[in-house]
């Protein structure tokens, strides 16, 4: 009974974790370079959840004084922080789709394992073997 | 239990089909759509947890840029994954 | 491919187990939405009681971003003029041609035509407001950003990308980080600490639009830059 509420008071938390398990799982499972980038993504956003959980408060208002609300206000560092990070991400997140079209230039693939044997052909065929 | 509460519910159960439908689906262009999706629920969710300057951002980031760039970049790397 | 298999069902039990601490360990922390949380009693109060006095915003979290946390703003704007750099690095200048082979429906190109102009100035709003109501420097220049790649998803991208120079456009990538630079150092003059922003409301006030107006534009053609580089678009 402890335990039920317990899990419904942190469903949010259990949630965050949830998503981030998920992204990592796509991250490390799928043979994909653009899937891979989306799995990243999506644990980047379940942090993003996370810490602006932390920053919430019950009933309370958002963090702005000028519309003359009195009582509990969410707390606005996790906020900036979290602000900063999403830039920050779509940032990361363009570098590595700039690197996907360059492998796929290069090598003809975004797949892993076609890359992995396109190595294997460079060895006999030399350097340039790819279709880019 | 609230009718906010039960919304609430609602939108993170939608967060997690949205994560295990990328985790499945083999169409990268549907993976991307679902991301936007995924974005626009987080944006929701973000929005009354008294977080409106975080919403804001991921409807335009999330949803927006990160899509447009991932849809880019599939319609040149083929959208079928093996 | 066998080898494949087992990784990915060993990988699915490292997940497994990586979930049980987790899980454990966030079902510890205090239950989210509670006032008397440590992440509600620290700085945070401070903030919340003196942010306005402090900052000079109502919107507590503009506060935060330029006045208490303004080194680690900075250090953001230049993460993403350093991400647009590496990107046009890795991508090239060459513009790639031939590959845009349908033109988007009229209505679509009506459409966004008809959005574009009313973006921009919610985008240039959300920016000089950013101290009252919520939105900011970020806020307003990823808005920015999006109307810029909306309207390179109608027309193509080239005649976009074609509307400044590319000089102008290293510029006003740049501005981010030039204009918060600049008000860093004018800190020291003005209050003796770097990135200190003066007392006196009508300077203070702004000095910080002018800061939210560089990140906002600079944030903006950074965004733009990065989907022209992704395109093949650039300008050379």
């Amino acid at each position: 009974m402890n335990a039920a509420t317990s899990v419904f008071s942190h469903i949010d938390y259990l949630v965050a974790v949830a998503l981030f398990l998920s992204g990592a799982w796509i991250l490390l499972t799928s043979n994909n370079l653009v899937k891979k980038i989306i799995g990243l993504n999506v644990m980047e956003t379940s942090v993003f959840a996370f810490i602006v959980t932390t920053g919430m408060i019950d009933d309370g208002a958002p963090p702005l004084l000028a519309a003359g609300v009195e009582g509990p206000f969410a707390s606005p560092l996790p906020h900036a922080l979290v602000l900063t990070g999403i830039v920050v991400a779509v940032s990361v997140t363009s570098l590595a789709l700039v690197l996907v079209l360059r492998i796929k230039a290069e090598l003809g693939s975004v797949e892993l394992d076609e890359i992995e044997s396109v190595g294997e052909h460079d060895d006999s065929a030399g350097p340039g073997g790819g279709s880019g | 239990m609230s009718p906010i509460e039960l919304l609430d519910l609602v939108l993170l159960a939608l967060l997690l089909t949205c994560a295990i439908g990328i985790a499945r689906l083999k169409d990268l262009a549907a993976c991307a759509i679902l991301f936007s999706a995924y974005s626009f629920i987080l944006c929701l969710v973000w929005a009354h947890r008294g977080a409106p300057d975080v919403a804001m951002t991921e409807a335009a980031v999330g949803a927006g840029i990160t899509t447009v760039l991932f849809l880019t970049v599939i319609s040149r790397v083929g959208r079928r994954e093996k | 491919m066998n080898a494949w298999r087992t990784g990915r069902i060993l990988t699915t039990v490292l997940i497994g187990a990586l979930a049980v601490p987790l899980m454990y360990g966030v079902l510890h922390l205090p239950p989210p939405g509670q006032a008397d949380a440590p992440a509600h009693s620290n700085v945070s109060a401070k903030y919340i009681e003196h942010g306005a006095e402090h900052g000079g915003s109502e919107n507590l979290v503009t506060g935060v971003l330029l006045n208490y946390r303004a080194l680690d703003t900075f250090g953001e704007v230049l993460v993403i003029f350093t991400a647009w750099l590496a990107v046009a690095a890795v991508a090239g200048t060459a513009r790639q041609t031939g590959h845009e082979s349908t033109p988007p429906s009229p209505i679509v190109d009506y459409v966004i035509r008809m959005l574009a102009p009313f973006i921009a100035v919610f985008a240039l709003f959300v920016i000089v407001n950013g101290h009252v109501l919520p939105g900011g420097g970020f806020q307003g220049g990823v808005l920015l950003g999006a109307m810029l790649i909306l309207l390179s998803l109608a027309h193509g991208g080239e005649p976009v990308a074609d509307v400044v120079s590319l000089r102008t456009w290293i510029w006003l990538r740049a501005a981010g980080v030039l204009v918060f630079a600049l008000v860093a150092l004018l800190g020291l003059p003005l209050t003796g600490y770097l990135f200190g922003l003066p007392t006196d409301p009508t300077l203070r006030h702004a000095l910080m639009i002018v800061l939210e107006l560089g990140i906002g534009i600079g944030g903006g053609a950074v965004l733009g830059g990065l989907y022209f580089s992704i395109a093949g678009v650039e300008r050379s």
